[in-house]
C-alpha cells in the first residue's frame, strides 16, 4: 500500500536539545512542525549525556564530601558504601520523567512526532521508516537536519568488549576496576566520577596533559590534581588490545612510551572523539557538502549548500557541541525562518562552558596561546592561585586546588579570554560569561565590589 | 615626661578590612610612612568574628546536611552521623590565628608599622595611644588620619540581656547549646539560625513581624521564611518583646577577658535561662543570642575633641570622598554604618589612598556605592544586587519596570523525595527599567547561589540589559542558567 503523505512547513530530523527547541519555536510562530526521533526523546542531553552525567557528578561530588567531613569533626562512620544498582535505577527513572516531559511539550505545541528513521529522497521529501516497518513519506518546505553525533570507539582487536559514554549510563555495576581512555572533557570527567565513587581508574591518555584544547593552566593544574587525587594517569599511552578472560573481567594491552604492559580490569571505557549521525540520511543524494570528519557544513545562518535545508547541533560543523549552543541556533533559525527576522542567527564567540571533572573548570573565549597568535603582544595576563576556604580544615595535602586566569588585549584591557578552575566554578561563569559578551574589560571587573566570603571574588580584585 | 611624638605620612586606627585596605594600598603602593594602630587581633571583624570563621561554620553546616541526604543518592550512612564540635572549633581557631599571622606579616613586608593600643584624638592632627603592653602612651602625628574602627553587636535595653550572647559569643561556643533562642530578623541571624539548625541544635527565632530579612526583596522574605519553617526552625512572629531574661544554672558568672564577648557573659555548657515576654509568656532555653543591630566603635576615640560629626544613627559622618566633617580625618567602613560589608570597607580604603598618596590622575578616586553585590551565607544562600521590587516601582513607576521570575528546585534534589525536594526551591527575580529593560535588581536564592552572583555583579555594573543577559549562551547542567533564559 502507497505510504500517506504529510506535509508541514517544517520538518525536524532528531528530536534532541537542538531539533526540539528549533521545532518548537517554530510552531509558537505558527508554523505546521513534524519531528521525527528515532530513539529516545531528548537526544544525548537527556539520555546518555548532560542530564545522567550531572546527577552522577552530584552522587560523586557527595562521596567526597565524605572524604572531607572528617577534617571537619565528622565522624562515627568508616568508608560509606555507595548502592550503585539503586541509584541507576533512580537516575533512570528521572530520565523517564524527562523524555516524558519533552514528548508532553510537543504535544501541547501540537507538533507531530514520527519515531523512526529518516532518509532523504529529494530535498523536499523524507522517507521516514517507523517503528512498525511501514514508511511515512513526508513534504517540507524547510527541513531542519538535527540528528546530532554518537561516541567512536578505536577500531582495536576486541573493541567490542568496550564501552564508550552511552555504555557508561548502561553500567548496572559499579567496575571495581577501571580502564579510561580520552583526553577530551567526556573522559576526563567520567574518570573522575569514577575515581571519586570508589572504582580503581587507570587513565590512558596518548599525550601528557589532560583537556589539551584549554588553557595551558588548566590543563597542567588538572593534570596535576588528577594524580594528587589518586587516579593511576598513563601518560603517552594508548590501548592496543582487549581480551576477555575467564572471569568475565578484561586484559587491557598497552602501550606506554617504549614499554609494552597490561592490566586486568573489569570495564574498559574510551571516550576518544564523538562522529556526526548522517549515514542513514543519504546526504550524498542531495549533494549536501561535509568537512572531512563527516560534519554538515554550515553558514552563520544553519544554512546548508542546499535552499532551505539547514543543520545544526552536533551533527553540523560549527564545533561547540553544547546543548545551549544547540537550542539558541535552534531557536533563533525557527525566528529567521518563521517570525520574520531576517538576520536571527546565533554568534558563536564568547561561548561559556564547564567541564565537570574534579574539581569543576569553567572557559570562555580565547585560550592564552590562541590569545597570543591573535593580537601578539598587546596582550595582559592576569593569574591567580590559591586554596578554597572549604579547605582550611584539611591537612595540605588533602587540599584541593583553584586557579583562574583573565586575558585581557589592547590598550583598553578587553577581556578575550577567562580560564577557572576550582570548587563552584560552574556557577561562578555564567555571569562572566554575560559581562565578557558585553565586552567587559578589566576595569569593569575591578569596578564591581567584591562579594565575601566566596572563591568568584578573586575574579574582581586581581592585580 | 612628656612622650615624643612620632610623625607618620598617614595614621589607620584600626586593622581591620578597611583599616588594612587603607594602609596597604598607601604603603605598599605609595610608599607613604604608615602607622596601624589595632587594640585587639588583626584582620578585625571580618577574620576574626565575622566572614571568615562564619564561612566555615557554614561550611560544617554544609557538611552536615550533605550527610543527611546523602541516602537519596543511595549511600548508607548512619542516621545521626557524629561529630565534635569542639575539635572543629579548634581547627577553626587555628585557621584564623594563620590569617591573623598573615595579616601582621603582610603589613610588616609593605613597610608599615604596627602598634597595639587603643588610640584616641589630641587634636586634629594627633593621636595618643595608651599602649597594650603597659609601659603608657605614646603620641603620633599625621596630616592624613583614617578612622576604621568598626563596630560591635549591640544588646538590648532588657533586664539580664547581658546572660545571652551576641554573634561574637557565638565563635566561641565550644559545646552547642540543646537548644537556642536566636533575635533579630537580619542577615546575621538569619545565617546564625541556619547554621545551627542544620547541624541539630533547636532553633528558635524570636521575630518582631512576620517575615525575616525584611530590608530583602519580598520574594527573598517570603521564600527563605518559608524555608526555614520547612526546615524546622521555630519562628516567633510578632513576639510581644522581652521582658526580662534569667539565668537558673548556678555556675559563676564573669564576663573573662580571654572571650571575646566583652558586653556579655559568654557561652557555658551548663547556661539556662528563663525567658519572660511582655505578656508573661516564659521560655526556656540553653542559650539566647542577640543579634538585633550594631553600634560603631567610637567610645574611646575622643571625636568630640576635634569635633568629628556623628549621623543620626550615632555613626560616623563621612562624604563620598571619606571625608568626615575635620579636614585631614576620614572614615571608611563599619564605623561609618554605610554598607557594612569587608569588601566595601577595603575597596573604599585602597580608593582613599590612591586619592590621597597616589598620582595626579587618580586624584577622584573614590567608592561608588551603588550596585554593590551581597550574599547571605543562610540556609540556602541569597544573593543580591540593586533595588527590591518596592524600591524599584517607587523609583521607576510601576510601568516602567519589568519582571521575571522563576521557581524551580535544582537537579541536585531530583533524587529527593517530592516534599522533600518543595522544601529546597531555587528562586529568582530580574528587575528591570525601561524600554531597553535595564537590569535595576538581580534577587537570587538557591544552592550555588554565592559563588553565581559576582559575574552577574560584572554585568549589571557595566549596565547589562535583559538583552545582555539572554545574548550569552547557557551553561548546562548549572542553576546559573536559568538567568539567562528567563521569559
Amino acid at each position: 500500500m502507497a505510504p500517506i503523505q504529510k506535509e508541514c512547513d517544517y520538518l525536524v530530523i532528531g528530536g534532541g536539545s537542538g531539533g526540539i527547541a528549533s521545532a518548537r519555536r517554530a510552531a509558537k510562530h505558527g508554523a505546521k512542525v513534524i519531528a521525527i526521533e528515532s530513539a529516545r526523546l531528548g537526544g544525548t542531553c537527556v539520555n546518555v549525556g548532560c542530564v545522567p552525567k550531572k546527577v552522577t557528578w552530584n552522587a560523586a561530588a557527595i562521596a567526597e564530601n565524605f572524604k572531607d567531613a572528617k577534617a571537619y569533626g565528622f565522624g562515627g562512620f568508616e568508608e560509606p558504601t555507595f548502592d550503585w544498582p539503586y541509584f541507576k535505577k533512580k537516575r533512570d527513572a528521572y530520565v523517564k520523567r524527562l523524555n516524558g516531559i519533552y514528548a508532553n511539550n510537543l504535544g501541547k505545541d501540537k507538533i507531530d512526532t514520527l519515531h523512526g528513521r529518516a532518509s532523504f529522497v529529494s530535498k523536499n521529501e523524507v522517507e521516514v521508516k517507523l517503528d512498525d516497518g511501514t514508511k511515512q513519506t513526508i513534504k517540507a518546505k524547510n527541513i531542519l537536519i538535527a540528528t546530532g553525533g554518537r561516541p567512536t570507539v578505536p577500531d582495536i582487536p576486541g573493541k567490542e568488549l568496550c564501552i564508550d559514554s552511552d555504555g557508561f549510563f548502561d553500567l548496572e555495576e559499579q567496575p571495581k576496576r577501571i580502564a579510561t581512555s580520552g583526553a577530551g572533557y567526556i573522559g576526563v570527567e567520567m574518570s573522575g566520577m569514577l575515581h571519586a565513587l570508589g572504582s580503581k581508574v587507570d587513565f590512558f591518555i596518548r599525550g601528557d596533559k589532560l583537556l589539551r584544547s584549554f588553557d595551558p593552566l588548566i590543563q597542567d593544574t588538572v593534570t596535576k590534581e588528577y594524580e594528587r587525587q589518586g587516579v593511576s594517569l598513563h601518560k603517552g599511552a594508548q590501548i592496543t588490545k582487549v581480551e576477555k578472560l575467564d572471569d568475565g573481567s578484561k586484559k587491557v594491552y598497552y602501550k606506554e612510551g617504549d614499554k609494552e604492559s597490561s592490566i586486568e580490569v573489569d570495564v574498559v571505557l574510551f571516550a576518544v572523539g564523538r562522529v556526526p549521525e548522517i549515514e542513514d540520511l543519504h546526504l550524498d543524494k542531495l549533494g549536501i557538502k561535509l568537512n572531512e570528519k563527516k560534519h554538515i557544513i554550515v553558514d552563520d545562518y544553519q544554512n546548508t549548500n542546499v535552499e532551505n535545508i539547514f543543520a545544526l547541533g552536533d551533527v553540523c560543523d560549527r564545533g561547540f557541541e553544547l546543548t545551549p549552543v544547540a537550542i539558541a541556533a535552534g531557536r533563533r533559525l525557527s525566528e529567521r525562518l518563521f517570525a520574520g527576522k531576517k538576520d536571527a542567527h546565533l554568534d558563536y564567540s564568547n561561548i561559556p562552558s564547564v567541564v565537570f571533572a574534579h574539581p569543576e573548570i569553567g572557559s570562555i573565549g580565547l585560550t592564552e596561546p590562541q590569545a597570543r597568535e591573535k593580537y601578539g603582544d598587546s596582550l595582559k595576563i592576569y593569574k591567580t592561585e590559591f586554596t578554597a576556604m572549604y579547605y582550611a580544615m584539611m591537612e595540605p595535602e588533602d587540599k584541593g586546588p583553584t586557579a583562574y586566569k583573565i586575558i585581557c588585549e589592547g590598550v583598553n584591557e578587553r577581556v578575550v579570554g577567562l580560564h577557572i578552575l576550582g570548587v563552584g566554578s560552574s556557577e561562578i561563569l555564567q555571569g562572566f560569561g554575560v559581562a565578557i559578551k558585553m565586552g567587559a574589560t578589566k576595569a569593569d571587573f575591578d569596578n564591581c565590589v567584591a562579594i565575601h566570603p566566596v572563591s568568584a571574588e578573586e575574579l574582581v580584585t586581581m592585580t | 615626661m612628656a612622650p615624643t611624638p612620632k610623625a607618620y605620612d598617614y595614621i589607620v586606627i584600626g586593622g581591620g578590612s578597611g583599616g588594612s585596605g587603607a594602609a596597604r594600598r598607601a604603603a605598599g603602593w605609595y610608599k607613604a610612612k604608615t602607622l596601624l594602630i589595632e587594640n585587639g587581633r588583626s584582620g578585625g571583624t571580618c577574620v576574626n568574628v565575622g566572614c571568615v570563621p562564619k564561612k566555615i561554620t557554614w561550611y560544617f553546616a554544609s557538611v552536615n546536611e550533605t550527610l543527611k541526604g546523602a541516602h537519596h543518592y543511595f549511600y548508607d550512612v548512619p542516621a545521626d552521623v557524629a561529630f565534635h564540635f569542639d575539635r572543629f572549633k579548634k581547627r577553626r581557631d587555628e585557621s584564623i590565628a594563620r590569617i591573623n599571622g598573615a595579616y601582621e606579616s603582610n603589613w610588616k613586608k609593605e613597610g608599615i608599622e604596627l602598634v597595639h593600643g587603643t588610640a584616641a584624638f589630641a587634636g586634629p592632627k594627633e593621636v595618643v595611644v595608651d599602649l597594650q603592653d603597659g609601659s603608657g602612651k605614646q603620641v603620633f602625628t599625621a596630616p592624613h588620619i583614617l578612622i576604621a574602627t568598626g563596630g560591635y553587636p549591640i544588646l538590648p535595653e532588657v533586664q539580664g540581656a547581658r546572660h545571652g550572647i551576641t554573634s561574637d559569643g557565638f565563635f566561641d561556643i565550644e559545646t552547642l547549646p540543646r537548644k537556642i533562642g536566636i533575635v533579630g530578623a537580619g542577615y546575621i541571624a538569619v545565617e546564625m539560625a541556619g547554621m545551627l539548625n542544620a547541624i541539630g541544635v533547636e532553633t528558635h527565632m524570636f521575630l518582631r513581624g512576620d517575615t525575616f530579612l525584611r530590608s530583602f526583596d519580598p520574594m527573598v522574605q517570603e521564600t527563605m521564611t518559608k524555608a526555614y519553617e520547612d526546615a524546622g526552625v521555630v519562628l516567633h512572629k510578632r513576639y510581644p518583646g522581652f521582658d526580662k531574661i534569667e539565668r537558673l544554672d548556678k555556675e559563676d558568672v564573669v564576663a573573662g577577658k580571654d572571650i571575646h564577648e566583652k558586653r556579655t557573659e559568654g557561652p557555658s555548657p551548663q547556661k539556662q535561662l528563663k525567658i519572660t515576654d511582655k505578656n508573661g509568656e516564659v521560655f526556656e532555653c540553653n542559650e539566647l543570642l542577640w543579634a538585633i543591630g550594631r553600634a560603631p566603635e567610637i567610645n574611646d576615640l575622643g571625636l568630640e575633641k576635634i569635633g568629628v560629626k556623628l549621623t543620626e544613627s550615632g555613626h560616623v559622618f563621612a562624604d563620598e570622598w571619606q571625608n568626615t566633617s575635620v579636614d585631614g580625618v576620614y572614615a571608611l567602613g563599619d564605623v561609618t554604618g554605610k554598607a557594612e560589608l569587608t569588601p566595601v570597607a577595603i575597596a573604599a580604603g585602597r580608593m582613599l589612598g590612591n586619592r590621597l598618596f597616589g598620582p595626579p590622575e587618580l586624584k577622584g578616586s573614590k567608592l561608588e556605592y551603588n550596585h554593590i553585590p551581597t550574599v547571605v551565607f543562610s540556609h540556602p544562600e541569597v544573593g543580591t544586587i540593586g533595588l527590591t521590587e518596592p524600591q524599584a516601582v517607587e523609583q521607576y513607576g510601576k510601568e516602567n519596570i519589568k519582571v521575571y521570575k522563576t521557581k524551580f528546585a535544582a537537579m541536585y534534589f531530583d533524587v529527593f523525595s517530592p516534599e522533600e525536594k518543595a522544601k529546597h526551591p531555587t528562586q529568582y527575580k530580574i528587575i528591570c527599567t525601561g524600554p531597553e529593560e535595564k537590569v535595576v535588581g538581580l534577587h537570587i536564592l538557591g544552592e550555588g547561589s554565592g559563588e553565581m552572583l559576582q559575574g552577574f555583579g560584572v554585568a549589571i555594573k557595566m549596565g547589562a540589559t535583559k538583552a545582555d543577559f539572554d545574548r550569552c549562551v547557557a551553561i548546562h547542567p548549572t542553576s546559573a542558567e536559568e538567568l539567562v533564559t528567563m521569559r
